[in-house]
């Protein structure tokens, strides 16, 4: 039905095409620049979230150098005084007075180093509200040489920062969630022999609030994680130091969240795309110094692309909106150009169904449909003109027609048509018919029995149509009355022609054979005159006189040839239709086929012939329209 | 009247207080050896559902704190009862205080060692090797020993860190406990790099409930009744694995550990699944004579005992 609507109007195609095409541009050139615009927004996004985790790790770095600096500056002081303990508290102590940022100070001793303080020795200063407090913490409750902070930088041989770790209150037993990492470094005696190690503590709330506060886009978020993945900055504080950034991939797997907390362990920086809590997300990383810790800040991708997300809805909606627009009024413009044609068609319609006085209308325009228009015009006036001449000469045709058929009756009317046309006498079997290849034809054929005798013949006038019907015409009645004189066939065919070329200005002529058979005793006299020689039983008759045909030269007489008895046998005349008969190839039907016909044809009655005959002609015609009249006579006397 | 009343009241009072006094000194003080976790959810559960209560026993739960392990309590008679691994237990008893198992929950080993990445433990001879500082690990000093590895043990606190931050080549790890907290590290643990000693002819008995043989002889029906209520609590876990994991979780948040529900999840079922008994696929809840041999024997050749410590020196008697 839709394709019916559009297949059917050509203004509706046209529009529909023309509007699809700019749609089809459109989308194209939309689609890249949305595409570029993506590309340049994306880009902008990490250049933004890079350059903020650049400073970010840069603030940190600043900070957590102090740390660093701090330690290395007392630990000269302590391999200096070894040999005084005491002295190690007064060192803790300092680092805590000269740096009032740091939480805590351990100077703490591999079990039983300084033989006369025991198994335990490390020298503890914390800042407690301000005031810097200092103690012995090892004891058998807490044996810190099996802490973290002691044993990484002993066993890996270099300076390392903890996994930060929450605040713990031994007095109270109670955890906070201050966040406290510490920076360790192995000592070693002149002998390059690890003897302790020095921890500085500092609480990391304000690199939290500092990580947190990380915000490129409304609804983003910044993480921090540990060496082991575990969360120490998260927007959902229940995750803080329970949760590592693989836990829920225990459960439920997910390789793209996976990855990316290998990434960041591994201390790489960059960029991954991956769904977070089913959300789409740009997640950029960054390692902090050589902590082992990772910052990362988590994007929604509808955060980074909202608003290009927003414009590209509202582009789509007004390109749509246009498109809609363009269709309307491409259709219109185009119907509105296209309406002449379509009066002309159905004008033409109209003239098709006989209205020819159908006024088209005059719209001035002299472009193509303009032109058109007035073609059309010029054609109707045209086909007004012709189809009255045709009327007329349809008419007069039509008149012709009627007098021709008449002219056919007739002419056919003038030949015996009734068969068997001697019904009281037995042996006679004589059958004839007359084909003409138009309404009228110049063939001929008569016969009839006069004094026990039977005159027939068969004739071929020059030409076809009427002036040849009106010439056999004269020639069958010249037949009978000559004929019925009792002359023989040689007389008749003189006294034919006497008459017949007498006057003959258009020169026309008729071959004819004329024959007389003696009905009681066989005996036959005929008079070839220029016709096809007949077949007897099937053979060619052999001719002493060929004769000249009848009408042309008026001089001389026609000689004739008689046969003893022709009683049981067969004599077929014929008209050169029959042998000249032609094919769509233009191939004759051919004096051999009918020989060949004609000799299996001996026991066939005289209408069974004729029929025979008829049919094979027209088979051999193969529909080919009639070339020439033809007429077939075949007579068989009984004894 | 009035005094009368006032005196009734009184009366009243003081019974109160004597009720509550004599209760006071019965109170039954339970200390797991380790801070709040699934490990533990029978006795959280008993004490919940109240099993405890209905077997008439007054039960506290108290954990160790950083100051004051389990045994300490136990030893200062601050906890009536805690939970030791066998090898543990033997080892207080041959340092000279008798022990008595009063309920054995653990059937299987869950100890194994992680190496790091797809390095067979037994191939690393003389490889730093992270161990408990508070003493779990016997079998794997042994096989240490029995296989010439001659590891070299890094003692630590608590947690995997030394591990991950590849301070020590392989550490040893429960297969409830430290064995998830790996796999949350993003740690990847096949049977390339992990060996698990239930696997290889070390599979004795965990945790099981112990107190000294002394409170014991004193306390007989109340440790019977804490020992069945909590068999209960346990076997009630293993029917409700779902609401126990919430009576956990619950533990967990007002002990602020530092540890999550999918952790927790993990813990319980492999705990469950280690309570199961090999050979007759029961919750037997007994020591198995067997295993305490084999414990024994291992120790005793690894010279982490001075003398054989039998199964009738375990049980109660």
């Amino acid at each position: 039905m839709k394709k019916k609507y559009i297949r059917h109007s050509l203004s509706r195609r046209l529009s529909l095409g023309i509007v699809l095409f700019a749609a089809m541009i459109l989308v194209a050139s939309l689609g890249f620049m949305f595409w570029v615009s993506r590309q340049a927004i994306r880009q902008e996004a990490i250049n933004h979230a890079t350059e903020i985790l650049e400073n970010t790790a840069l603030r940190v770095n600043g900070i957590l150098d102090k740390v660093v600096i701090a330690a290395n500056n007392t630990e000269w002081l302590i391999n200096r005084h070894l040999d005084t303990p005491d002295s190690m508290y007064v060192y803790s102590r300092r680092i805590l007075i000269n740096n009032p940022d740091l939480n805590g100070c351990s100077i703490a001793f591999e079990p039983n180093y300084f033989k006369d303080r025991g198994r335990y020795f490390s020298a503890y200063s914390y800042n407690d509200n301000g005031n810097v407090l200092t103690t012995q913490e090892g004891n058998e409750h807490y044996e810190y040489f099996y802490m973290d902070w002691y044993q990484l930088c002993k066993l890996l041989d270099r300076p390392v920062w903890t996994e930060p770790f929450m605040d713990y209150n031994p007095d109270n037993n109670i955890y906070s969630h201050d966040m406290i990492a510490s920076y360790c470094k192995p000592l070693k005696d002149k002998n390059n022999v690890y003897i302790g190690t020095i921890s500085v503590d500092i609480s990391l709330s304000w690199l939290s609030q500092t990580i947190s506060a990380v915000k490129p886009y409304p609804n983003s978020y910044s993480i921090m994680i540990g060496q082991g993945g575990t969360y120490f900055v998260h927007p959902d504080t229940t995750k803080l130091f329970y949760q590592t950034i693989f836990t829920e991939t225990i459960e439920k797997p997910d390789t793209a969240v996976t990855a990316l907390g290998h990434a960041m362990q591994r201390g790489e920086e960059g960029m991954r795309q991956l769904k977070i809590d089913g959300v789409d997300c740009f997640v950029f990383y960054k390692p902090l110094s050589n902590t082992g810790w990772s910052v990362a800040i988590v994007c929604p991708e509808n955060d980074i692309f909202g608003s290009f997300y927003r414009l590209r809805s509202a582009v789509t909606m007004a390109v749509i909106a246009g498109l809609l627009l363009m269709l309307i009024v491409c259709f219109r413009i185009i119907n509105k150009e296209l309406r002449p044609l379509k009066t002309l068609a159905t004008q033409a319609e109209s003239i098709a169904q006989g209205n020819f006085d159908e006024t088209l209308p005059e719209d001035g325009r002299d472009d193509e449909i303009g032109q058109l228009s007035q073609s059309f015009t010029g054609m109707q006036q045209s086909l007004v003109k012709y189809i009255d001449e045709l009327r007329q000469t349809t008419a007069q045709k039509a008149s012709i027609e009627s007098e021709l058929k008449v002219a056919s009756d007739i002419q056919m009317s003038m030949v015996p048509r009734i068969f068997p046309p001697f019904p009281n006498r037995n042996g006679i079997d004589l059958f004839a018919s007359m084909t003409p290849a138009k309404e009228v034809g110049g063939d001929l054929y008569d016969f009839f029995i006069q004094d026990e005798h039977l005159y027939f013949c068969v004739g071929d006038v020059s030409g076809k149509g009427i002036p040849a019907s009106l010439f056999m015409a004269v020639t069958r009645n010249l037949f009978r009355i000559v004929a019925q004189q009792g002359h023989t066939p040689e007389e008749i065919a003189t006294q034919i022609n006497l008459i017949l070329s007498h006057d003959n200005e258009q020169n026309m002529f008729v071959t004819m054979f004329i024959g007389c058979a003696d009905l009681k005793t066989g005996h036959l006299d005929y008079c070839n005159c220029g016709h096809n020689a007949p077949l007897l039983d099937g053979e060619f008759m052999k001719l002493k006189y060929t004769n000249r045909p009848l009408g042309i030269w008026e001089e001389g007489a026609f000689n004739g040839e008689s046969l003893d008895d022709i009683r049981e046998r067969q004599l077929l005349i014929y008209t050169d239709g029959l042998t000249e008969a032609e094919n769509m190839q233009h191939q004759l039907f051919g004096d051999d086929k009918l020989q060949e016909l004609m000799a299996g044809a001996k026991d066939l009655s005289s209408e069974e012939v004729i029929v025979m005959l008829q049919e094979a002609v027209a088979s051999h015609r193969e529909g080919a329209v009639p070339n020439d009249d033809l007429t077939l006579l075949c007579l068989v006397t009984k004894k | 009247m009035k005094k009368n009343r006032i005196i009734q009241l009184a009366v009243i009072l003081a019974i109160m207080f004597s009720i509550m006094r004599s209760e006071a000194q019965e109170r039954f003080v339970f200390t797991p050896q380790w801070t709040a976790q699934a490990q533990f959810a029978g006795f959280y559960v008993a004490y919940e559902k109240g099993f405890y209560k209905e077997a008439g026993v007054d039960v506290a739960i108290v954990h160790p704190s950083a100051t004051q392990s389990a045994m300490s309590r136990v030893r200062n008679n601050e906890s009536h009862a805690t939970t030791l691994q066998l090898c543990q237990a033997m080892e207080i008893m041959d340092n000279g205080i008798p022990l008595v198992n009063i309920l054995q929950t653990s059937m299987n080993n869950g100890l194994v060692i992680v190496s790091r990445r797809d390095k067979d433990p037994l191939t690393q001879k003389g490889a730093r090797v992270g161990i408990w500082s508070i003493g779990f690990g016997q079998m794997a000093i042994c096989m240490s020993q029995k296989e010439q590895l001659d590891y070299e043990w890094v003692q630590f606190a608590s947690n995997v860190n030394l591990f991950v931050a590849g301070a020590i080549d392989a550490t040893l790890a429960m297969s409830y406990n430290e064995y998830y907290q790996l796999l949350q590290t993003g740690m990847e643990l096949n049977a390339s790099n992990m060996y698990r000693f239930c696997d290889h002819g070390y599979n004795v008995q965990e945790d099981g409930v112990y107190m000294t043989r002394e409170y014991y002889l004193k306390h007989k029906d109340q440790a019977e009744k804490f020992a069945q209520a909590s068999r209960r609590g346990w076997e009630w876990a293993a029917a409700h694995p779902d609401e126990t994991l919430e009576i956990v979780m619950k533990y967990v948040r007002e002990n602020h550990i530092a540890t999550n529900r999918v952790l927790q999840k993990l813990m319980l079922h492999e705990v469950l699944r280690l309570q199961i008994d090999r050979e007759s696929g029961k919750r037997e809840f007994k020591l198995r004579p067997d295993m305490v041999k084999l414990a024994s024997d291992l120790m005793l050749e690894c010279k982490l005992l001075k003398k054989e410590v039998t199964y009738e020196d375990l049980i109660v008697k």
